[in-house]
């Protein structure tokens, strides 16, 4: 991909390390996600939250690779996607077990947009939520059956606070 | 008279309550699958792009713990 030119909005580009080989880092069992990060680098909450807590992430995630673009890739991603633009961080997942079952015309992953939680302690909660979910899922034998749970149970809950005048779960204000 | 209009008036604020908490469940619902997404169909094109720039060796697995 071509490298964006540079833009007084976005800070500097996460610094990519490239695996040395993947005969030697590719993860012991066989990966059920592919996980890629499209961060096109703007100064914001979400950013800082995710390079912060990064190496946490990676330690709890060591089971599945993460990909991550580099600003010009995801810059270039958000150009052909401008409805995206100000969504990132954008965490999308792909699910091999759906994908090599079905292909991409069905279901086959989820996809977190960080960008969209506007304070440092939303976008860690987002994040959490996000790490939770993928470790306690990695088994998972219909991913989008327990997503759609979670969604409605997330839903449930919010009505829940709505009606007993509770915020503490007010997302992405 | 007096009664009667007390009566409108709760039936209307009682309205007015149900109506808030609906529209607020909608609205959360809504931000709530805008933040986490299920990717399908519309998404195939750039599934595919991606997992082809795996497959080339464009992109990989990511071994660095710090981003910045």
């Amino acid at each position: 991909m071509s490298a964006a030119p540079h833009e007084d909005n976005v800070i500097d580009p996460p610094h990519i390390e490239r695996a040395p080989s993947p005969a030697t880092d590719e993860p012991s069992t066989a990966a059920r996600f592919h996980i890629f990060i499209v961060d096109s680098g703007w100064n914001s909450a979400a950013h800082r939250v995710l390079v912060e807590n990064f190496a946490l992430i990676r330690n709890l995630q060591k089971d599945d690779p993460i990909y991550v673009l580099s600003r010009e890739q995801s810059i270039e991603f958000q150009r052909h996607h401008g409805s995206r633009i100000g969504r990132d961080p954008i965490i999308a997942v792909h699910d091999m077990e759906a994908l090599d079952k079905g292909g991409a015309a069905g279901f086959h992953g989820f996809r977190l947009s960080l960008g969209l939680l506007r304070t440092p302690q939303q976008a860690l909660m987002g994040l959490q939520a996000f790490v939770r979910f993928l470790v306690t899922h990695r088994r998972s034998t219909d991913l989008e059956a327990d997503i759609r749970a979670n969604l409605r149970r997330e839903g449930l809950m919010g009505a829940i606070e709505i009606i007993m005048h509770h915020e503490v779960r007010e997302i992405g204000e | 008279m007096p009664e009667r209009f007390g009566e409108i008036m709760t039936m209307l604020m009682g309205a007015l309550a149900l109506g808030y908490v609906v529209y607020e469940i909608e609205r959360r619902r809504r931000k709530l699958h805008d933040l986490w997404d299920v990717l399908d169909g519309e998404d195939a094109f750039l599934t595919e792009k991606l997992e082809d720039m795996v497959e080339s060796g464009e992109l990989r697995p990511y071994t660095g713990m710090t981003l910045a």
